[in-house]
């Protein structure tokens, strides 16, 4: 339970930074110039700040969840953040999204899904075994 | 040529990065609180960490590849091309981190990668 609390925030956080970075990002370059000047107008550009932020927030909960998960398990769990990331790319930001790259999201998730039954169990198991398992919420 | 390349190094970098850092939160230990003093000192703990920290480092140039890339392609292609790193992560998690990797893994690996090809197609 506490790993999916923790990697549900993580995965959420992860779709709505690469969302903000991805509109910052392309507006900073519309505008021409070089690199250093490119460079300094994503620097003040809150846009990217906000993006940064949430993927910061990812990061540590994802790292957290290493302190007690497997990787081969946290790494395919947060991959259900796949269609999370492209919806949300069709959705806020107007991408054009083929049937074949959401066949493609929808067979990488499978994927993932597959891995993560493969080794979930027991590191889910061991880890809701310990009494301090369900601290996170309180 | 150039988005090939960019992909290259966020997936390379962030599966090396996976690697350390995971070999770091587990030398560091179990989090298991939300008490912020405690959090704090764990954070200490982490932040110190050679290994925890030569993984930030291949996760950074592994970030800074992908906000390059984004700066041109679709967020919706870049993504999920990166999934590549499943494959590579799951290599290093196996001779590395010695986990195992069992047949039901590895059959959800390569629909990772089919799907990846699919999402590959023009």
């Amino acid at each position: 339970m506490k790993t999916a609390v923790v990697l549900v925030i993580a995965i959420v956080a992860q779709a709505l930074g690469n969302v903000y970075l991805t509109k910052a990002m392309k507006s900073v370059t519309s505008g021409g110039g070089d690199v250093l000047t490119t460079a300094m107008r994503a620097a003040s550009d809150p846009m990217v700040w906000l993006g940064t932020a949430l993927l910061i927030v990812f990061f540590a909960l994802y790292s957290a969840a290493l302190s007690w998960a497997d990787l081969s398990f946290v790494l395919p769990a947060t991959a259900f953040g796949y269609v999370l990331n492209v919806a949300a790319g069709h959705y806020f930001l107007n991408e054009t999204v083929t049937h074949a790259r959401w066949a493609g999201s929808v067979v990488i998730t499978l994927g993932v899904f597959l891995v993560s039954r493969s080794g979930a169990r027991t590191v889910t198991q061991a880890a809701s075994l310990r009494p301090d398992a369900s601290e996170i919420s309180r | 040529m150039m988005t090939a390349l960019m992909i290259a190094i966020v997936v390379l970098g962030g599966s090396a990065g996976d690697v350390f850092i995971t070999k770091g939160m587990k030398q560091v230990g179990e989090i298991s609180t939300v008490h912020p003093r405690k959090l704090i000192s764990i954070a200490a703990r982490v932040v110190t960490n050679v290994s925890f920290l030569i993984g930030v480092f291949f996760m950074a140039c592994s970030f800074f590849a992908f906000l390059a890339v984004l700066s041109w392609a679709d967020l919706s292609f870049v993504l999920p091309a990166t999934s590549l790193s499943f494959v590579i992560t799951t290599l290093g998690a196996k001779f590395i981190l010695n986990e195992q990797i069992t047949r039901l893994r590895l059959a959800g690996t390569v629909l990772v990668c089919l799907g990846v090809a699919l999402i590959s197609l023009p």
